[in-house]
């Protein structure tokens, strides 16, 4: 038992920083939409307004979801922060899941517990209680961030808790995702595709009219349908619950019948060499992230044809002053034309670009933590050849996703006769890259600053800066403090011009902060795990 | 094979690794000459792998300066490395790669491979090449890198503690490459904690401790500065053989004494001729006790 406790124990000091980033961000979030929203819409004649207009939206409701009730502050904020707090919620379930259940294995650690006096079952219900702790600080962190914004304290709880049920479900899919890979990036990316899933459910779900059901489909959808603060129905809490709880067990069970070290999908051991992409280090990066790079292209693929299918779907209702302020806010453009809507969900899409050029400096920096990169600079191969060949792969996979993104949005628009022309689309995904070079070259210079905490910086930089770009304005911060982040200078094409100035001055920096990445990392020592 | 001060395959001058407030390295002057096998030997912590780091340039001298034939190790490392190669002591390498993808791409990186030789290696180590990596056990991965080194016929190898992981029969298999390299003029500096493998290959040891040469010379320099050991088996019970000078003795069984003798033997001979002697042997030090006489803390420095 105490052993079962000293593991837990370790589980969670392992994944404090991890754990109270994600619980801080939650609070802010949901502290600034409460504050926000009452700042915003003070009377109820503008709230009434604001609700007729966007609860008939449907480009909104892709990106926040289904809601419920816009009159109120709670039902805004139950709107507003459950939609993209689930998502946020299942990032960090399954990132948690996988962390515990995977990581610790195939680092060999896991070997060492169970030659102790732990049972299999012990160690996996140590591990589940670690990240149950986890779960529990998210709820809190963003139950006081609610209730400081002067919601009641009871549906602040609720709220926080139909948020926190996506975590738990989506630790759930880390948890089984771990016992299937052998390795923690395969796991990552196989709960990362269902989540993707998921959004994508949710999304035709809460878009096309008729198919509101299919909300019930995804664990997304149930937050929306437990209606905090608008209409609570606590009993829907049963279905995560249930479905968390299946999916733990079916992973205690795999966990109980396989060999440990191992995953249920191995690959096979033996093979005819294939001496393609080894002729240089970031030609290996390139095979060895094959894989991943296919599932980028596919999320961010699908997601640009639904986007593009549906811009011909937003109608122009009468949009009051009230909502032309908050579009304009959350980025500026009308949605209700094809182009409006397009140039709209392409801010979505720089989002995600600038997370996968950061984890692309996170691969890089997984090869120094595994000591590979000690492996290769023994040989006749430059720190800078090196690097710099890491950033160029970077550039050029981030600059192929954004070009194939504009292909296929247009494709989509284009499918539905839609008056979008494929060089305007183009132009969209090139638009995007500037946010997403600079945010490769921060984490590449937090890298070669401070390695062990580079990928964690780089994340956050991003996060923060979207987060940033979706709330600051409701705020009312002034002019300057919104214009920090990049989001903030992006031009919404096809809507509305490139903004050239803008964008050299991001590639201005990004070039100088690469620069200085690579000096200093040829300065510094190579940092283990 | 290049000669001379500037060209040596490894000198150090006044090398010098803190981190923090801890002194892995402390104003090391190494020089290891073309064409020997040098041991470097140590306790754990003192700084080999550190040495290693350095003289490859992976790690930045906080003073000082290594150099492989002449050529900065921390500011020219690719022009360092063209003449090298390394075998690390925990094998490093890709999973998913197999080790004949593994080899292609290290040599690909390297730039200079003797491919026949390799396949010669490859036999000569028993390795199943169409393996992935990561199916492979700790040993098999070591003799990737071991191959691999050893195929790329550089003029030094640095070899961290390279066998640590192979079985019996693969390290003779080991000793025959270094044996081979060394006749073909190859300088190798081998870090290991296997005496007898040491003793068997290595024209001059260095003892590393706390970051500094505590001993260096060749076997029999190191021999004759240590203890030679005599044990002695008397008629009767062991006699007093009142105080001796450099003599220090201990009870060996029986009737018998063994004597630790760092001066000449000829006091302890005069004084044994008094006594009825049945049986006396006298042996040099091994290298394990000269080395365990440097690692244990309170032992008494003998030369260095």
């Amino acid at each position: 038992m105490s052993a079962a406790r000293a593991v837990t124990r370790r589980a969670v000091a392992d994944s404090r920083i991890r754990n109270v980033s994600f619980a801080g961000f939650l609070g802010l979030i949901a502290f600034a939409n409460v504050v926000g929203y009452r700042h915003t819409y003070p009377t109820l004649k503008e709230r009434l307004a604001f609700a007729a207009s966007f609860g008939t939206n449907k480009a909104v409701e892709l990106f926040y979801g289904h809601p419920h009730d816009l009159l109120t502050v709670g039902g805004y904020t139950a709107w507003r922060v459950g939609g993209i707090g689930a998502i946020i919620a299942a990032v960090w379930g399954l990132l948690a899941a996988v962390r515990a259940l995977r990581t610790e294995e195939e680092s060999g650690r896991q070997e060492l517990v169970l030659a102790g006096v732990l049972e299999r079952r012990a160690a996996y219900l140590a591990a589940v209680a670690a990240i149950g702790a986890g779960g529990a600080l998210l709820w809190l962190a963003l139950t006081l961030g609610l209730a400081a914004g002067r919601l009641p304290v009871g549906g602040s709880a609720y709220l926080a808790l139909a948020t926190i049920a996506s975590g738990a479900v989506f630790a759930g899919v880390g948890a089984v995702a771990s016992q299937l890979a052998a390795t923690r990036r395969v796991a990552v990316e196989l709960s990362a595709a269902v989540l993707v899933l998921a959004f994508l459910l949710r999304t035709v779900a809460d878009i096309s009219s008729g198919l509101g059901g299919l909300r019930w489909a995804t664990p997304l959808g149930w937050s929306e349908e437990l209606r905090p603060f608008a209409d609570p129905r606590p009993a829907v809490l049963v279905l995560p619950a249930v479905t968390a709880a299946l999916l733990f067990v079916a992973g205690e069970a795999i966990a109980r019948g396989r060999d440990v070290g191992t995953g249920l999908i191995q690959g096979r051991d033996s093979s005819e060499p294939r001496l393609r992409l080894l002729s240089s280090p970031a030609a290996l990066a390139l095979r060895s992230q094959r894989g991943s790079l296919a599932g980028w292209l596919a999320g961010t693929g699908v997601f640009a044809l639904v986007v593009g299918l549906l811009s011909t779907s937003f109608t122009s209702a009468n949009i009051p002053e009230s909502l032309r302020r908050e579009l304009h806010k959350l980025g500026g453009a009308s949605i209700t034309t094809p182009a409006g809507a397009l140039g709209f969900y392409f801010v979505l899409f720089v989002f995600a670009f600038s997370l996968f050029a950061c984890s692309q400096i996170a691969a890089a920096r997984r090869e120094e933590a595994d000591q590979e990169l000690e492996t290769l600079l023994a040989l006749p191969v430059s720190r800078t050849r090196w690097l710099v060949g890491r950033i160029l792969l970077a550039a050029g996979c981030t600059t192929f996703l954004a070009f194939s993104t504009g292909l296929l949005a247009w494709a989509g628009a284009a499918g539905k006769g839609a008056h979008v022309s494929l060089p305007r689309m183009l132009e969209a995904g090139a638009n995007s890259l500037p946010v997403a070079f600079l945010f490769l070259a921060l984490a590449a210079f937090a890298f070669a600053l401070v390695p062990r905490a580079s990928v964690g910086i780089a994340y956050g930089l991003v996060s923060v800066a979207f987060v940033w770009e979706l709330f600051g304005a409701l705020l009312g911060a002034p002019r300057w403090l919104l214009d920090l982040t990049p989001y903030q200078h992006v031009g919404l094409v096809p809507a509305q011009p490139f903004r050239a100035a803008a964008a050299g001055i991001m590639l201005g920096i990004a070039a100088g902060a690469a620069a200085s990445a690579v000096a200093l990392f040829r300065r510094r020592d190579l940092a283990g795990a | 094979m290049p000669n001379g001060a500037g060209t040596d395959p490894i000198r150090t001058n006044q090398l010098t690794k803190r981190y923090g407030a801890t002194v892995a390295v402390d104003r090391l002057d190494l020089v290891v000459r073309a064409g020997e096998v040098y041991g470097f030997l140590g306790p754990n912590g003192a700084g080999k792998t550190t040495t290693i780091r350095l003289l490859l340039g992976l790690h930045r001298p906080t003073s000082g300066s290594a150099a492989i034939f002449g050529i900065d190790a921390w500011r020219e490392p690719v022009a360092a490395h063209r003449r090298a190669a390394y075998v690390a002591g925990e094998p490093f390498l890709w999973p998913a790669l197999t080790s004949a993808e593994t080899f292609a791409y290290l040599a690909r990186l390297h730039g200079s491979v003797d491919s026949a030789y390799r396949a010669e290696l490859v036999e000569r180590f028993q390795l199943d090449t169409s393996r992935k990596v990561r199916a492979l056990s700790k040993g098999n991965r070591q003799k990737i890198q071991v191959i691999a080194a050893f195929a790329t016929r550089a003029d030094l190898l640095l070899l961290d503690e390279p066998t640590s992981g192979l079985d019996p029969l693969m390290e003779i298999a080991f000793r025959q490459t270094v044996l081979e390299a060394k006749e073909r003029g190859q300088t190798v500096f081998l870090s290991s904690h296997i005496l007898s493998e040491v003793e068997a290959l290595c024209d001059r040891v260095g003892i590393l401790r706390r970051g500094r040469l505590v001993d260096e010379g060749t076997l029999s320099d190191l021999r004759h500065l240590a203890a030679q050991t005599i044990e002695v088996t008397f008629a009767g019970p062991a006699p007093d053989l009142g105080p001796l000078p450099d003599v220090r003795v201990a009870p060996a069984g029986a009737n018998a004494l063994r004597f630790e003798v760092t001066g000449s033997p000829q006091p302890l001979l005069a004084a044994l001729a008094a006594h009825p002697v049945v049986d006396l042997t006298s042996r040099e030090p091994s290298l394990e006790e000269i080395f365990l006489h440097h690692y244990d803390e309170s032992g008494k420095r003998v030369g260095g």
